[in-house]
């Protein structure tokens, strides 16, 4: 009997944990962003060759949010693969997701004490990481930021695509489709990440200035991942019937809000724009729901902070901040896309540690 | 117990002579000393016969509040009100399981989502950047060679230990867990003492939730996910009986210390994450099969 009861106790508390993972929310009127102000670029480079490979073989720790967003996996096997190609050995990390951030401390701190030579770090929080990154400094060792930015002037480099473009591309295709006046939904992706804020305020400062018949109804952040944008959509399209648009930071809660969409019947009578090209986003886009994407180079980020690292710890002059390139996907041009520096080769899976 | 402890060390010390450095082991300590406070609150509810599944979205609410006060009102005054609202929240729990006899595995789940909606309704969903800098001590800190995170730790080790072998509260946890209709027929309050099983849980969440916010230096709203139940594994991993009655400081101690070896060592070895959890699953079920069937043996 006693041996019963706590069998039933521990289903009762696997329940429970699943229960946990219902993720909160937030009311649309906080745009105002903490993590922003760290990543606000002047001059930066477009173009990073790969150096020379190094006679010594570098020990590099990566830490990224998670790999559940193929965007993650794109941007794992640049790591691994430039790894490769320049002789470095490679520990990748991941935290299980952007609600993990003490996860990915002691993850780093880990990292730390093995004494890697370089650590890459895509961060789940810009204040968040500050002081890790610091101590990582501290310790001797140089921290490369790629794709989410630390708040702090001690890391090394940042790679990361121009968010700030890609909240403008959204904003033009969008003001564009609904020249006469429209009604605007934003999915913003994870709270306290740098692309998050920066794209999503830079999606509402374009509609502001150029196409002020746009309304933004209102916004939501989540975690990125499409159960949390079908979720927030369907509720959404009950709070609002007449959205004519939809803004998605991330496509991971686009191929959810897109699902919503065609439930609801309404694709292609609401325009949605997406982050990035999974392959739901290239199907929904096929489909006519999703109306265009803003592709960026994961693989690319990927591989550059690969090289960033080599040559920082080759004393060679690393820029502080790289952009990697960006493309539009339509129905058009969806077969012409040349993805190589977008996805990780079909079947790929990453090592992960 | 110790032994598993020893070996574990031993076999990950062997493969990645890193484990052992100075740096390392400070890691170990500093990240652990969350989760051994977290425990303690755990152990008071389990030993009493209830349970605590608040604490892990009390360190999120904790977190912005602290956060949020020290901002507006300063260092001392926002780590006042952290560790308050980790007792606030605790008495809450404690007026819902002792007065109105709600089941504490109910109570506490009712809490573990409220918390975590009131950290994301406070906070907007965003971290709260910007608390002042000499609050990093707090969390990356050293007393000596200590880190300040795993000292505080060691001394709520103490305190509780304190509290469980010298006090008539301790004793009574005991007496709860093991027959909650004797010990109210032996004239024990027990809706009194249970209620101050949860504000002590609610607080060591406080203080938990404290030092979190001070190691990432912002309010975190998503601090937390699942630590209520690496607590409870915590808890049950050194010995301690999830029904109640059973189990001390010193058991819970040795599980965190598992817990906290396995996930740096495991980091360390390289072995992959999706491994370790399979591994920690493992060996929560295991080490409490290991223990029944001991205590079968001995009857």
């Amino acid at each position: 009997m006693q041996l019963r009861m706590q069998y039933r106790t521990l289903v009762v508390i696997a329940a429970v944990a699943i229960l946990g993972c219902g993720r909160g929310t937030k009311p649309a009127n906080e745009a105002a962003g903490a993590s922003a102000s760290a990543a606000a670029p002047t001059q930066a480079v477009t173009e990073y060759a790969r150096p020379a490979k190094p006679s010594k073989q570098y020990r590099i720790g990566i830490s990224i949010p998670h790999l559940a967003n193929p965007h993650y996996v794109g941007q794992a096997y640049g790591y691994i693969d430039e790894a490769q190609q320049l002789g470095a050995q490679v520990t990748l990390l991941e935290a299980g997701g952007y609600e993990h951030l003490d996860k990915q401390i002691s993850q780093v701190e880990d990292l730390i004490a093995s004494k890697v030579d370089a650590i890459i770090l895509a961060a789940i929080s810009g204040p968040g990481t500050v002081a890790i990154v610091e101590q990582a400094a501290a310790a001797g060792i140089p921290v490369i930021n790629v794709n989410v930015m630390t708040d702090s002037d001690k890391v090394v480099t940042r790679i990361r695509s121009d968010d700030d473009v890609i909240g403008r591309m959204q904003a033009d295709f969008m003001g564009e489709r609904l020249k006469n006046g429209g009604n605007v939904v934003m999915l913003r992706g994870a709270p306290g990440t740098s692309w998050a804020e920066i794209r999503g305020n830079a999606f509402r400062q374009r509609l502001k200035d150029k196409y002020s018949s746009v309304n933004v109804l209102g916004e939501q952040y989540s975690q990125s991942t499409p159960v949390d944008g079908l979720r927030l959509m369907e509720d959404f399209l009950q709070t609002y019937p007449q959205i004519s648009g939809v803004y998605n930071g991330a496509d991971s809660t686009a191929v959810g809000a897109a699902q919503a969409v065609k439930s609801a019947g309404k694709a292609g009578a609401i325009v949605m724009t997406a982050t990035d090209f999974q392959i739901d986003t290239e199907k929904f886009i096929r489909e006519g729901v999703i109306t265009a994407s803003v592709l960026q180079q994961p693989v690319t980020m990927g591989r550059w902070g690969v090289r960033a690292a080599i040559e920082y710890l080759q004393k060679k002059p690393v820029p502080a901040v790289m952009f990697t390139g960006l493309m539009t996907a339509t129905k058009d041009n969806l077969d012409t896309l040349d993805l190589t520096t977008v996805r990780a080769p079909a079947g790929w899976t990453p090592p992960v540690r | 117990m110790p032994a598993v402890i020893v070996a574990l060390a031993i076999v990950f010390g062997s493969i990645n002579p890193n484990f052992w450095s100075v740096t390392n082991l400070a890691n170990v300590s500093r990240q652990i000393s969350i989760l051994a406070l977290l425990s303690l609150g755990q152990t008071f509810a389990i030993l009493s016969g209830g349970i605590d599944l608040s604490v892990g979205s009390l360190l999120a609410l904790v977190s912005v509040v602290c956060a949020q006060v020290m901002k507006e009102f300063g260092l001392v005054e926002g780590i006042v009100a952290g560790v308050a609202a980790g007792g606030l929240a605790g008495l809450v729990n404690g007026l819902i399981v002792a007065r109105a006899r709600v089941p504490a595995f109910i109570a506490t789940l009712g809490m573990l989502v409220a918390a975590r909606g009131a950290a994301l309704t406070l906070s907007g969903g965003l971290p709260i950047a910007g608390l002042p800098r000499e609050f990093l001590v707090l969390g990356a800190g050293y007393i000596g060679p200590f880190p300040i995170p795993s000292v505080v730790a060691v001394v709520a080790f103490v305190f509780a230990h304190l509290i469980l072998s010298r006090t008539r509260f301790g004793r009574y946890m005991y007496a709860m867990g093991s027959n909650e209709e004797a010990a109210v027929l032996s004239g024990i309050n027990v809706a009194k003492y249970k209620m101050l099983v949860y504000v002590a849980s609610g607080l060591f969440a406080g203080v938990a939730g404290v030092i979190l916010t001070a190691r990432v230096i912002s309010g975190q709203p998503t601090l937390g996910e699942v630590q209520e139940l690496y607590s409870i594994a915590a808890v049950v991993i050194g010995g301690g009986r999830i029904s109640g009655g059973v189990g001390g400081i010193g058991t819970t101690l040795m599980g965190v210390l598992v817990l906290g070896i396995l996930g740096n060592g495991l980091n360390l070895v390289q072995v992959s994450s999706y491994i370790q959890n399979i591994v920690i699953g493992a060996i929560i079920v295991g080490a409490v099969y290991v223990d029944l069937a001991r205590e079968r043996r001995r009857r």
